[in-house]
């Protein structure tokens, strides 16, 4: 899959059309000029999301009512896809060859796997950045595994105003379960689908975990269940229909939903110990990488082709020896789009890239004639 | 200072009371009243007001109905032993667009849903047990009850809560087939679809 160019229009302070190299793109400006917006912009349209504002119609140029981003994208020689977002008030529509389309169908049309400050989470934050970390790998192998989770979590939500409604006003527990009880017939159902495909996917990253790209540790991964320990958790559909009826007076005493695969986690064991207690800012950096080779990795055996790889800031995450490594390891398989604010990156790395100079939201490519002779020459196989 | 005279303010306040009117649809209506006849104002609040005197709720099923019991409880040529339950009038509506059912219906006027604070008390339960038995029902016993909620997670939980009811009856229960979108509306699911789904329905 290729992006070719994207066009924004009152997003942010971003304006005109970048046409993207097929390999490198390394996007450098001052800070505030605008290089993140671009790769916010990339990323809005492949995930309808943003990195940097859970909102992201935060993101609609102050006093205009609306922002758009457009992009096309080529699946093959001939299959080129249109896709928009527009941003407005609180709503968000989206776009395909011009007509509009939900977002399981729209979100098969571009991937992309990014770092981010904010993806870092997955390795030294909570359980719920690694679920998602997950969810988000399944759900680019499985995109109708989107309304799955969707359903989940408003299951979630219904149960919870229950408990707390059924607390409240001091119901018999007989009839607390008899309410109770067309909801956990649903979480038992969804949950199955979910712990899964988790499952399935954490199965399928191991394997692409083995390659030691920067040093000689090990990481390995495991999806821990919370219902591990408390029966057969291979016939986790009946374990967990079990767990939802004996804790159900826990449940009520605290008024959330404490059973399901919303509260799960993944472990991610550096040479055998914990990575979050354990290891050191860089070794967490190294582990997410790999992480996010292995998740580019699955992807392609899935679907035969690259995800984009999308990478902010990457001279502050990452020292010179490691840019180095990951730049030549994903050479030829993804088309990558980096920011920096260091010109070193640029001398290094610019016989392979095409490089865009953002000022003041317009990103310039510089070295156009030079540099496309190369790209061409050195890539192989989108 | 009101930006318009105030019987115009009062009726675009009364447009945008109504689903899905925002203030510039409601100016849009209410202007659109200024230019009308006083002959078709007229009709128009007729239409309204006789909607409301005239249409009842069918005290068997719970439809909408200008007669009662209503056509569909009151017809000779339809199959009494199966109940078709839906969440509102216009899944009705859907189910009778296939052409392919022919037994009673069933109004529940909504569906379990915490957030919005609706609780089986809230649903049109309380008269659906009664018409299992063959004395309320022209002496047919009732052997199948078909449960056409909406397949979204408050729909489930609706057809989940009901069949929980039905089941110590001894009633076969039945839920309509999923090969629909999830998450969707019956009102929007068409002809094929909806034709589909009850051809397939299985038992729960
Ligand atoms: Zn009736």
């Amino acid at each position: 899959m290729l992006l070719e160019s994207v066009e924004a229009h009152q997003f942010r302070n971003l304006s005109g059309e970048v046409f993207w190299g097929q390999g490198l793109n390394i996007i450098f400006g001052e800070n505030g000029q605008g290089k993140t917006s671009w790769l916010e912009a990339i990323y809005l349209l492949a995930t309808t999301k943003s990195f940097r504002t859970q909102r992201p119609q935060e993101a609609i140029r102050f006093g205009e009512s609306l922002a758009v981003v457009r992009g096309r994208v080529t699946r093959s020689r001939d299959v080129h896809r249109d896709l928009q977002v527009t941003l407005q008030g609180n709503s968000k529509s989206l776009s395909l060859n011009g007509k509009s389309e939900t977002v399981a169908n729209y979100l098969s049309q571009l991937h992309v796997v990014s770092f981010t400050a904010d993806e870092l989470e997955v390795v030294r934050g909570g359980p719920d950045a690694r679920r998602r970390f997950l969810d988000r790998g399944v759900v680019a192998l499985h995109h109708s595994y989107v309304q799955t989770l969707a359903d989940y979590q408003r299951v979630i939500k219904q149960k919870n105003r229950l408990l707390q409604d059924i607390s409240n006003s001091g119901t018999s527990i007989d009839n607390a379960r008899e309410l109770i009880e067309p909801w956990n017939e649903q979480i038992t159902l969804l949950g199955s689908i979910i712990h899964r495909a988790r499952c399935d996917y954490v199965e399928r990253l191991q394997p692409s975990l083995q390659r030691r790209l920067f040093e000689r540790e090990d990481v390995t991964i495991r999806y821990m269940s919370t219902l591990e320990g408390k029966g057969d958790i291979n016939d986790y559909e009946s374990l967990l229909r079990e767990r939802l009826g004996l804790r159900l007076q826990a449940e009520l005493a605290s008024g959330y939903a404490l059973i399901g695969p919303h509260r799960d986690d993944l472990e991610i064991l550096l040479d055998g110990r914990d990575m979050r207690a354990y290891g050191s800012s860089g070794q967490q950096r190294s582990a997410l990488i790999l992480l996010d080779l292995a998740a580019i990795s699955v992807y392609h055996l899935w679907h035969n082709e690259y995800p984009l790889f999308l990478m902010d800031d990457v001279d502050a995450e990452l020292d010179e020896r490691r840019i180095g490594r990951l730049l030549e390891y994903l050479r030829g398989r993804t088309q990558t789009f980096v920011t920096t604010s260091k010109g070193d990156l640029i001398k290094e790395f610019a016989n392979n890239a095409k490089v865009f100079d953002v000022g003041e939201g317009v990103a310039v490519d510089v070295l156009r004639n030079e540099s496309e002779k190369t790209v061409f020459t050195s890539v192989k196989g989108i | 200072m009101l930006e318009y005279s105030e019987p115009v303010t009062k009726l675009i306040d009364e447009f945008k009371r109504l689903p899905g009117i925002g203030q510039k649809t409601a100016q849009r209506l209410a202007f659109h009243v200024l230019r009308m006849t006083q002959e078709e104002v007229g009709r128009f609040v007729e239409a309204m007001e006789d909607v409301k005197r005239k249409i009842v709720m069918c005290t068997v099923c719970n439809n909408l109905t200008d007669v009662e019991p209503c056509r569909f409880c009151s017809s000779t040529s339809r199959d009494r032993s199966i109940i078709c339950v839906v969440e509102e009038p216009y899944n009705l509506v859907a189910v009778e667009k296939t052409r392919s059912y022919n037994g009673l219906y069933h109004v529940l006027h909504g569906a379990l849903s915490p957030i919005r604070g609706l609780g089986p008390e809230d649903l049109r339960l309380a008269n659906l047990l009664p018409r299992l038995r063959p004395e309320n029902n022209d002496g047919v016993e009732v052997r199948e009850v078909i449960l056409a909620t909406n397949p979204n997670t408050e729909g489930e939980a609706t057809a989940s809560y009901v069949s929980r009811l039905l089941k110590p009856l001894g009633v076969r229960v039945t839920r309509i087939a999923m090969g629909m979108p999830v998450g969707s509306d019956l009102e929007y699911v068409d002809e094929v679809t909806m034709d589909k789904a009850l051809a397939n329905r299985h038992e729960i």
